[in-house]
């Protein structure tokens, strides 16, 4: 480990705290913009710097929401619950030290639990890429979209459409084997296709600035943290139950592409409350309401590395991007990883480790200091977003159309934001759609028959899987329009 | 509870009224419209504009299979005439010589990727506006507001923001980043209302570490202002021009 490396763990982690603590900007909006920078830096050192931003977000996302009931990233929103709450009971330090150790905590779990999975499925890991030909990655990468689609329970419809505007986008370009142009119009812009960067800064980063740009500046109150963060950890394991409950579901739920840490926060939370002597406190500033909430979502970024090294399908907007970083740093996720790069794989869950361990001293020392990031203004922030967004775009290929299509789909990125919409079934189905495309041409060669799609037994076991999520939607869909009938 | 209230000072945000009842039994004092629920992580309700905007979006899902014909390469195959035996001969089941193809090669046309996207788009984009219709009804039946206007308002307040990014982006070429970038630097905070002294000072700031950060440290090559760099002395301009 060189000593420029060291400086961007170093950057990134406490980057990727300030940048969790301001409300309105988050680790998507923060690497989407630090994405396109990335080529220009040494491959290594754009991998831990992004990887520090992805891993240490959520720690700084639970400061505005315990100090100001504002959530720093959406995952913290079940933060606010019980932080905010014991804040208003005058426990604001008691909060951020449970809220502190119980993400380190998750982190870590879920980290040794890939290390261990590495190790201990090491040898078996090595024989998966001989497993997995072209049509099982074009499987999971169906699996990936229909649990991504299944994943948003209530807007299944529009996660639906959307996914199919984001596959579509992938599709616009000159098809590289026929040499035939799909939906360019004879735009000369459109026959390379859309950049993903472009996209992704776009939906995330630009429509981000639109919306804090057109909306009010928040007037948070002032929030003074006194007395120690050191007390968390004692009362963490006094509640070692729930901690380690929730890290097994944040880590069970990451692993699942399209999951992520909504359902895994929904469902430590609801366990934890069943296991508590005292329920009705949850939701009125329940240390372990705090512990399921953060313990939970901390443990799935780690997680959600395995689904994409390991089978190279992405499961969230994150691990999208951070597939893009891999592909510049010269890996390629998916079955063969494990058998060309398995040192990449023991740094990166060691790179992320020190970034836990990084953070969380960060946290301890500073929380006073990062606290104050609070208060910037959000249309202040919007603006410099904007700015920043342009020189994003622009620096991967020197394109000043990519500038204008990104505001283009920062637009339309910002409309779905006002509309409650989601945002990540359109870059999923841009990154999804490009490798089923991919595959689905590669291994077109060994199909004969529609069966042939599916008589591997990859194909075959994730085909099962994936009639059965369809099965399981339909039967909940009637169920839910079953009882709303009756109510 | 009776502890909680001696550490008083651990937090001086609600100094005036700390939330225990006095025979120390527990009480929340989150504000129930401050309070975020377990059930709200899920959930969705659609807003005025949501009709307009689903109506949009149906509109590009049927633009976008109407050209599918054209865009995809579907007729670029001298195929023959008669419905079935056309659509027999394009979806591959027999080949132009009579033999019965192979999925692969049927897979291997530039429309098939084209008809999957579509047989997801189109339907999803469909149900969505049948939902968003079905809710503007419901809407309308209970006397609930529907009118769009205020949603339209704020998404032409964003055109102006557009704008002024395009603007930007047609000034780099011209202006060069560095000044170009403090301009907007200066006037989007301007026109947002932060027009302090104070203000101004830490948009410039911000702009300059911007440049410098994006420009001067990771070398990312973007246009210079060369007739600006000309007016300076030989050796300032050499440095500006690396640099900046």
């Amino acid at each position: 480990m060189t000593f420029p490396v060291i400086i961007a763990i170093l950057i990134g982690s406490v980057g990727g705290v300030i940048i969790g603590a301001v409300p309105g900007i988050g680790p998507a909006i923060a690497i989407a913009i630090l994405l396109p920078a990335t080529v220009f830096l040494d491959d290594l050192i754009s991998l831990v710097l992004l990887l520090g931003v992805y891993g240490s977000s959520m720690y700084g996302g639970a400061i505005p929401a315990i100090l100001i009931n504002t959530p720093g990233t959406p995952v913290n929103a079940l933060t606010t619950y019980d932080g905010y709450a014991m804040t208003r009971r005058g426990e604001a330090s008691r909060a951020l030290s449970l809220a502190y150790s119980s993400s380190f905590l998750g982190g870590v779990f879920s980290i040794l639990a890939a290390l261990i999975a590495l190790f201990v499925f090491g040898p078996y890991l090595r024989d998966l890429g001989a497993l997995f030909g072209q049509r099982d990655i074009m499987t999971a990468a169906i699996l990936g979209a229909v649990l991504l689609i299944a994943a948003h329970r209530q807007t299944m419809g529009i996660a639906a459409m959307l996914f199919g505007f984001g596959f579509l986008i992938a599709m616009i370009g000159r098809q590289s084997t026929r040499g035939i142009d799909r939906f360019t119009f004879d735009i000369e812009y459109l026959y390379s296709g859309f950049n993903l960067i472009v996209v992704i800064v776009g939906i995330f980063a630009l429509s981000q600035a639109l919306n804090l740009m057109v909306g009010k500046d928040d007037d948070p109150p002032q929030a003074r943290i006194t007395g120690g963060l050191f007390t968390g950890f004692r009362e963490l394991f006094g509640k070692k139950t729930v901690a380690l409950c929730s890290a097994t579901y944040g880590t069970v739920m990451g692993i699942i592409p399209g999951v992520g840490e909504f359902v895994a926060q929904f469902f430590s939370y609801s366990t934890a409350r069943a296991l508590s002597k005292e329920p009705t406190r949850f939701g009125h500033g329940s240390a372990e309401g705090l512990i399921a909430s953060e313990t939970s979502n901390n443990a799935v970024p780690a997680a959600a590395m395995i689904p994409l090294l390991a089978l190279g399908v992405p499961g969230e907007a994150l691990t999208a991007m951070m597939m893009v970083v891999f592909f510049d740093a010269g890996i390629k996720p998916g079955p063969d990883v494990f058998e060309n790069n398995p040192d990449f794989l023991f740094s990166l869950f060691m790179a992320l480790l020190i970034i836990n361990v990084l953070v969380l001293a960060t946290l301890l020392v500073s929380s006073k200091y990062i606290a104050k990031m609070i208060y910037i203004p959000n249309r202040f922030l919007g603006a410099f977003i904007m700015i920043l967004s342009f020189v994003g775009v622009y620096s991967i290929r020197n394109s000043l159309t990519d500038c204008i299509f990104a505001i283009i789909f920062g637009y339309i990125g910002y409309v779905l934001r006002r509309l409650d919409w989601p945002l990540v079934p359109i870059v999923l189905g841009l990154v999804l759609g490009s490798i089923i495309l991919e595959k689905l041409t590669a291994g077109a060669g060994q199909i004969k028959s529609a069966i042939d799609l599916i008589n591997r037994p990859v194909s075959g076991t994730l085909f099962v899987v994936i009639l059965f999520v369809i099965g399981f939607i339909i039967l909940t869909s009637v169920r839910n329009r079953r009882r709303d009938y009756q109510n | 509870m009776i502890e909680n209230q001696n550490t008083k000072s651990d937090f001086a945000l609600f100094e005036d009224e700390l939330p225990f009842e006095k025979d120390g039994t527990f009480k929340s004092e989150c504000r129930p419209d401050k309070k975020v629920k377990l059930e709200d992580l899920f959930k969705f309700s659609r807003t005025r504009g949501d009709l307009q905007v689903s109506i949009v979006a149906a509109a590009i899902a049927v633009f976008f299979l109407i050209f599918f014909w054209s865009q995809t390469g579907w007729e670029k195959r001298v195929l023959p005439d008669g419905l079935g035996s056309y659509f027999a001969h394009q979806l591959g089941f027999i080949e132009l010589d009579g033999r019965v193809s192979r999925l692969g090669r049927i897979l291997k046309q530039s429309w098939v990727a084209p008809l999957l996207c579509l047989l997801v788009l189109v339907p999803a984009a469909l149900m969505n506006l049948w939902a968003s219709f079905k809710e503007h009804k419901w809407r309308k039946r209970f006397l609930l507001p529907t009118s769009a206007y205020f949603e339209m308002t704020k998404y032409a307040a964003a055109l102006e923001f557009v704008f002024y990014f395009v603007s930007y982006t047609l000034l780099v070429p011209y202006l060069g980043y560095l000044l170009s970038t403090v301009l907007l630097g200066l006037f989007l905070p301007w026109r947002l209302g932060y027009r302090s002294r104070t203000w101004m000072i830490r948009s410039l700031c911000s702009s300059l570490a911007i440049v410098i950060i994006f420009r001067s440290f990771l070398q990312i090559k973007t246009p210079v202002s060369i007739w600006l760099y000309d007016q300076l002395p030989s050796a300032f301009r050499g440095f500006m021009l690396t640099y900046f």
